[in-house]
């Protein structure tokens, strides 16, 4: 952690014991976790440990079953997924959250369509298709990502391009946490390596970061602070600030050669 | 790297030949409508009456009842919902209706108003099921499909009631612009729809719903309410049909709407929904709908027996069906696999080093800023 004496003002996200059952199976027991704005958090852990159970939560799709979550400091009662999703946070899910049937375009504003133009539409709550698809024009510019005309379905684009449009949605809706789920997965070395420079830069932005990954390089790579799931429990949490952190230690963390703190 | 970058950029635009074919593809609905026009071409041809007001407007009326309840039936559809039940519970709309009027002593209006109630009841009970509880849609609207004929069958001792009045009968048998009632009210619908299909978030959502669902809950989307409220205007709709053929026959019978759910189903079907939701458009039903409709219109003038009718629209059916396995194909087809390449070969296909980019970004939470600098 940042340490409480540098901090001054409310977290960007504050999770405080989360548990989460389904069925029998206890996924999350009693987890915590806090992020900073501009702070890159790398979530870690093995298969089932309960990286995408708590995606999910933060994210707004599922709900504990007891424990509390903050966003700016304010207790964060009714999250749901499109509440979340006005309170500036995004989520790049995992398998990518895209309709294949709609454009680019639509993918973009899915959950947040422009009304207008003029008073009139804007009561009928008519979208505004021109000015989205300007918008999201100027934006792909703007990230300097190719892409073929904004009025493509999903379906039609590559495995790349897909992940392209699933982190620009997140980086540009996102103003104040964005989480990763394997954004890297289906990207080539150097579009990896893009994702990773666009990580960094959401910190200088102020934003806060979650990446959640397997590849421990690219989390040591980018991340400030690492916390480690096992079985459900949060079981490290390690600002690389204060000190390094090595792969071998994470791995010995992950798969439980490690036990650390409990 | 960025001037790799910049040199680069610019929006490629799609491969001509792909982007034709697809549009080939999505004019399902497209190729119904020509199929449209040569049917009436022909019955203009051999009868020579085919285009006069006269019989435009029969057709209209024709069409109107089944329509209007495919209207929101393409917009379950595409949603990955199904409403088998619109054909009963017009039936027991309409008997509710005579029982209200005849029986309870209602006036008019309010036994119009409590018939159409029972309808929208009807659809919220399938709405909850389905949407909420997540019950299949074949399933609890098909026995909706038993369920209501048998309600109204038990409830009306299967007797038709009659003398509804000159005011009702205007319902089903009156014109406005010289146009009849229902033809009227369809248009209406039909208008509303279009509307709402494609110039508001919900025909994206609908469409969101029937092809990921997953996706489209994560995101936001009221992906259980919005098919609810469409299972409630369904019902709605098959009342307000169910009422028009009373008015039409000045008999509220629990025989009303008999088959109606197969005639929607194969307009909505035709006009190139997709069974499994998430593709289709409404245009595309108003094809479908037409097409039906002409095709029976057209077989009575040129005096052929309407089994005809069913053999030609079973066959325009599987035409529709093959026309979906194309446009599937297309649809798999990459946009643009030379400019994929090429971003694949040395990165810049994807996000690179752009100046400010959260900072302009596109909009958001006004309140944002709030306490921003304070972990950095």
């Amino acid at each position: 952690m940042t340490g409480p004496a540098n901090r001054t003002g409310p977290r960007a996200l504050e999770v405080t014991e989360i548990t989460k059952r389904y069925g029998p199976v206890v996924a999350l027991r009693g987890v915590s976790l806090a992020l900073d704005y501009g702070e890159v958090l790398g979530l870690v852990g093995d298969n089932g440990a309960g990286k995408s159970t708590l995606i999910s939560i933060i994210s707004g799709v599922a709900r504990p079953d007891s424990g509390e979550i903050r966003v700016d400091g304010r207790p964060w009662a009714e999250a749901g997924a499109r509440t979340t999703r006005e309170a500036g946070i995004e989520t790049v899910f995992q398998n990518l959250a895209l309709v294949p049937t709609l454009s680019i375009v639509e993918n973009m504003y899915l959950g947040r369509e422009l009304y207008g133009p003029g008073p009139i539409a804007t009561t009928l709550h008519r979208i505004d298709k021109r000015r989205m698809r300007r918008e999201v024009e100027q934006a792909f510019e703007r990230l300097g990502l190719q892409m073929p005309a904004v009025t493509s379905k999903a379906g039609s684009l590559s495995g790349g391009q897909r992940q392209a449009v699933a982190v620009a949605r997140a980086v540009l809706w996102g103003s104040r946490v964005v989480i990763m789920d394997e954004p890297a997965a289906a990207l080539g070395v150097q579009q990896t390596e893009a994702v990773l420079g666009l990580i960094t830069k959401l910190r200088r932005e102020g934003i806060g970061t979650i990446l959640v990954s397997h590849n421990m390089d690219h989390v040591l790579k980018v991340a400030d602070r690492v916390a480690v799931l096992r079985l459900g429990r949060k079981i490290a949490d390690l600002d690389m600030r204060e000190r390094p952190v090595t792969g071998m230690e994470l791995v010995g963390l992950i798969t439980g050669a490690t036990p650390g703190m409990s | 790297m960025l001037q790799v970058i910049r040199s680069r950029r610019g929006v490629p635009r799609p491969q001509r030949t792909h982007s034709s074919l697809r549009r080939l593809g999505a004019a399902q609905g497209g190729g119904l409508w020509v199929a449209l026009i040569l049917l009436s071409l022909y019955f203009s041809w051999s009868t020579g009456s085919f285009f006069t007001q006269s019989n435009l407007l029969v057709v209209l009326e024709q069409v109107s009842v089944v329509g209007m309840v495919a209207v929101p039936g393409a917009m379950l559809l595409v949603s990955g919902n199904l409403d088998l039940s619109v054909g009963s519970v017009a039936g027991l709309s309409a008997a509710m209706f005579g029982e209200f009027d005849k029986i309870f002593g209602w006036p008019m209006l309010l036994s119009f108003a409590g018939a159409l109630l029972v309808g929208a009841a009807w659809g919220t009970m399938n709405g909850v099921l389905v949407s909420y509880l997540g019950f299949s849609p074949v399933i609890v609207t098909l026995g909706g499909y038993a369920g209501a004929a048998g309600l109204a069958q038990t409830i009306t001792s299967d007797t038709t009631r009659s003398g509804f009045g000159a005011l009702f009968g205007q319902l089903g048998n009156g014109t406005l612009a010289g146009i009849p009632v229902p033809g009227v009210i369809f248009l209406v619908v039909f208008l509303a729809g279009t509307f709402v299909w494609y110039e508001t978030r919900t025909g994206r959502h609908l469409i969101a719903i029937g092809a990921n669902k997953e996706a489209a809950t994560a995101l936001g989307v009221a992906s259980r309410r919005l098919p609810c409220v469409i299972y409630i205007i369904s019902g709605t709709a098959a009342a307000l049909g169910g009422l028009i053929v009373t008015s039409q026959l000045d008999g509220a019978s629990v025989q009303i709407g008999v088959g109606l759910e197969l005639q929607v189903l194969t307009a909505i079907l035709l006009g190139g929904v997709a069974f499994t939701g998430g593709r289709g458009s409404l245009w595309g039903t108003l094809a479908g709908i037409l097409f039906i409709g002409v095709l029976d219109d057209g077989l009575i003038l040129i005096n052929v027996g309407p089994y005809v009718a069913d053999l030609a629209v079973g066959a325009a059916l599987v035409v529709a069906a093959a026309l979906d396995v194309l446009y599937q194909r297309l649809e798999r087809m990459p946009v643009q696999e030379s400019a994929e390449t090429d971003a694949a070969a040395d990165g810049t296909g994807f996000i690179a080093a752009a100046e400010p980019v959260v900072a302009q970004r596109l909009a958001g939470p006004s309140d944002a800023g709030d306490g921003r600098e304070a972990g950095a």
